[in-house]
């Protein structure tokens, strides 16, 4: 009797399929990062190793052309200093950015680990589409950013606007993530216990349900910071003037900077993502892993 | 309730709703019950959530639709229906809707059908390094989308990395071999946002698949692709279902790799070009609106009358 087919190939076939999916979705970013050191890239692969221009003009700390395109240095808080003033300065798009997400990530902490607990906890008619309603997303951003000009016309360019925005379209990822973490807790036991040596209901949920759920509402808040400091689609529509969002200067250089420098801004943005990634698998998470495994 | 004559006025059943939902807050309110405090306790805890999904989602929806139906340009006044006709009856916008449901449909199923043995390798195959490839293979879903357009533009732009390597190895010029601008890179690109996403739903699917059935069917002889089709299938199909709706949705929803990418009009670039040039608020409004109640329709008959299974 010869083999089957699947037998003889098809784990092979599969495996083929795993490895070359992550080649094509790592490949390109590899080939970025180096590309931003590079003097150019005309050929099949960029030349003129190793130069920092391409990262000093993205950052903003050398004049060239197209500098206007650069990240822009703005006062973060300046020290009086005897006579004189010293200015501390920051990256103001990427201050601008990690702060615009923070705010969002203050406001899903705010509604995304109640709800998750609900859901998690307790039995009540209609859960299953709570549980839908909290875990997608309602609009995209595109559709969003429309219904905030029409809604708030004054305030959804501000600094507020944008960050609850941010935090609407980000909470179903704190949500999951908490969520998962509660199911892996015997919750009805821990409120129990609490409640049983004296704990009002409120304070057995924010003295020890909250504080054990730690790792999963850290890793969420992580994952709700990195997806709103990107956020693209909704800033893009709602931005008007002052200093834009990160995910609006990286647009700017992928559109009209030259390759590597481009490649600059992109690789800085990836370098975000890979310290944040850092930290999830120091919380104890595989990557952008919500669910539990 | 009690008054059996009056029972199927609609009067009564009005005034017996409003009872419902008076004691339903009466009780929220002033729980006697452990059960009526535990629905107190719910409610709490969903509060800060539907504060959020009222002021921010809901409530700008709103205004999103009454100025669709607006006879006005800045205000929302009267009633007319001319930003649907517009949209219904232009085939320009119908063209519009057209392209966005062919590409996500086709980039939907070419992702869900990648990250089915995908998520088959990752979690059935023992892997050297498999930590470290379901890191790689989540990486990408925290990039937006104008970044993904770029890696398209680095593997098959003019300056391509495989756009050049073909060049060489065909003698022709790259810019005739680089498709990155183009409605096949525009593909691309969307199965470069979707396969990571997808993977990731699959992955959670796979994790409860009972593997003694599996080595049983194995043990009797079957072919592992035997045992794929006839154990492991039923068992992840509500997960697959589930991934197809969910990707369907996330494609639908790319916005940013056609800012960078450019070559074929969807809803939500033509949505945005409505704001700009020309500003017709209303008929971006009806396209908003459209957007939504579709996606909404889709989604609830989908979760309705499948067995999906919704986790991301």
């Amino acid at each position: 009797m010869t083999p089957s087919l699947s037998r003889r190939f098809g784990r092979s076939v599969v495996t083929l399929t795993l490895f070359a999916t992550v080649a094509f979705l790592i490949a390109p970013i590899v080939l970025t990062v180096v590309a931003s050191f590079a003097t150019s890239w005309t050929g099949v692969l960029p030349s003129g190793f190793v130069t920092f221009e391409n990262w000093r003009a993205v950052l903003g700390l050398a004049d060239t052309i197209g500098s206007q395109r650069s990240m822009g240095w703005s006062p973060l808080f300046s020290l009086p200093l005897g006579g004189e003033t010293l200015s501390v300065l920051v990256p103001a798009e990427l201050a601008f950015s990690i702060g615009l997400a923070l705010g969002g990530v203050l406001i899903n902490l705010v509604v995304g680990v109640p709800i998750a607990y609900a859901v998690s906890r307790y039995e009540f008619p209609g859960k299953e589409w709570v549980n839908a309603v909290s875990v997608l997303p309602l609009v995209p951003g595109v559709i969003l950013g429309v219904a905030f000009l029409r809604a708030y016309p004054d305030l959804s360019a501000t600094s507020f606007g944008l960050i609850v925005g941010y935090s609407l379209l980000k909470a179903p990822f704190m949500v999951m993530a908490v969520q998962s973490e509660f199911e892996s807790m015997p919750l009805r036991q821990l409120e129990e216990s609490a409640r049983s040596l004296g704990a009002s209901w409120p304070r057995a949920f924010l003295t020890v349900i909250v504080p054990n759920a730690r790792s999963g509402i850290v890793s969420g808040a992580i994952i709700c910071w990195a997806l709103a400091a990107a956020e693209f689609n909704f800033s893009y529509i709602v931005w008007a003037k002052g200093t834009q969002p990160l995910a609006l200067f990286l647009q700017r250089h992928i559109s009209n900077s030259s390759f590597t420098k481009a490649a600059a801004a992109v690789s800085m943005f990836f370098f975000i993502i890979v310290a944040v990634t850092l930290l999830l698998q120091r919380v104890g998470r595989r990557g952008f892993d919500t669910r539990g495994s | 309730m009690s008054d059996r004559h009056a029972e199927n006025s609609p009067l009564s059943t009005l005034r017996a709703l409003t009872a419902r939902v008076v004691g339903a807050f009466e009780t929220v309110a002033n729980p006697v019950t452990e059960r009526e405090r535990e629905y107190r306790r719910i409610v709490a805890l969903c509060a800060p959530f539907s504060v959020l999904l009222l002021v921010a989602g809901l409530y700008p929806l709103s205004e999103v639709v009454r100025i669709s139906v607006s006879t006005a340009q800045y205000e929302s006044v009267g009633f007319s229906l001319d930003a649907y006709a517009t949209l219904f009856g232009d085939p320009y916008y119908r063209r519009v809707a057209f392209n966005s449901l062919w590409l996500t449909t086709g980039t939907t199923l070419v992702s869900v059908g990648l990250a089915v043995p995908i998520a088959h390798a990752l979690e059935k195959y023992d892997l050297p390094g498999e930590d470290l490839l379901v890191t790689l293979v989540s990486f990408p879903i925290s990039l937006p989308g104008i970044v993904a357009a770029f890696m398209i533009l680095v593997l098959f732009g003019n300056n391509g990395v495989v756009t050049a390597v073909a060049a060489a190895l065909t003698g022709s010029r790259p810019t005739d071999l680089a498709f990155a601008v183009s409605v096949p890179g525009l593909f691309v690109a969307f199965v470069y946002s979707m396969v990571p996403r997808a993977t990731l739903i699959l992955r959670g699917t796979y994790a409860e698949v009972d593997s003694a059935a599996e080595e049983a069917a194995q043990a009797l002889g079957a072919t592992p692709f035997e045992t794929f089709r006839h154990v492991t299938l039923p068992q992840i199909r509500p997960g697959i279902t589930g991934a197809l709706i969910l990707t369907f949705r996330t494609g639908l929803a790319i916005f940013g790799t056609l800012v960078v990418i450019q070559t074929l009009v969807v809803w939500t670039l033509q949505l945005s070009r409505e704001l700009g040039v020309g500003y017709d608020v209303q008929v971006a409004g009806a396209m908003a609106t459209v957007y939504f109640a579709f996606t909404f329709l889709f989604t609830v008959l989908g979760l309705r009358y499948t067995s999906a299974e919704v986790g991301i």
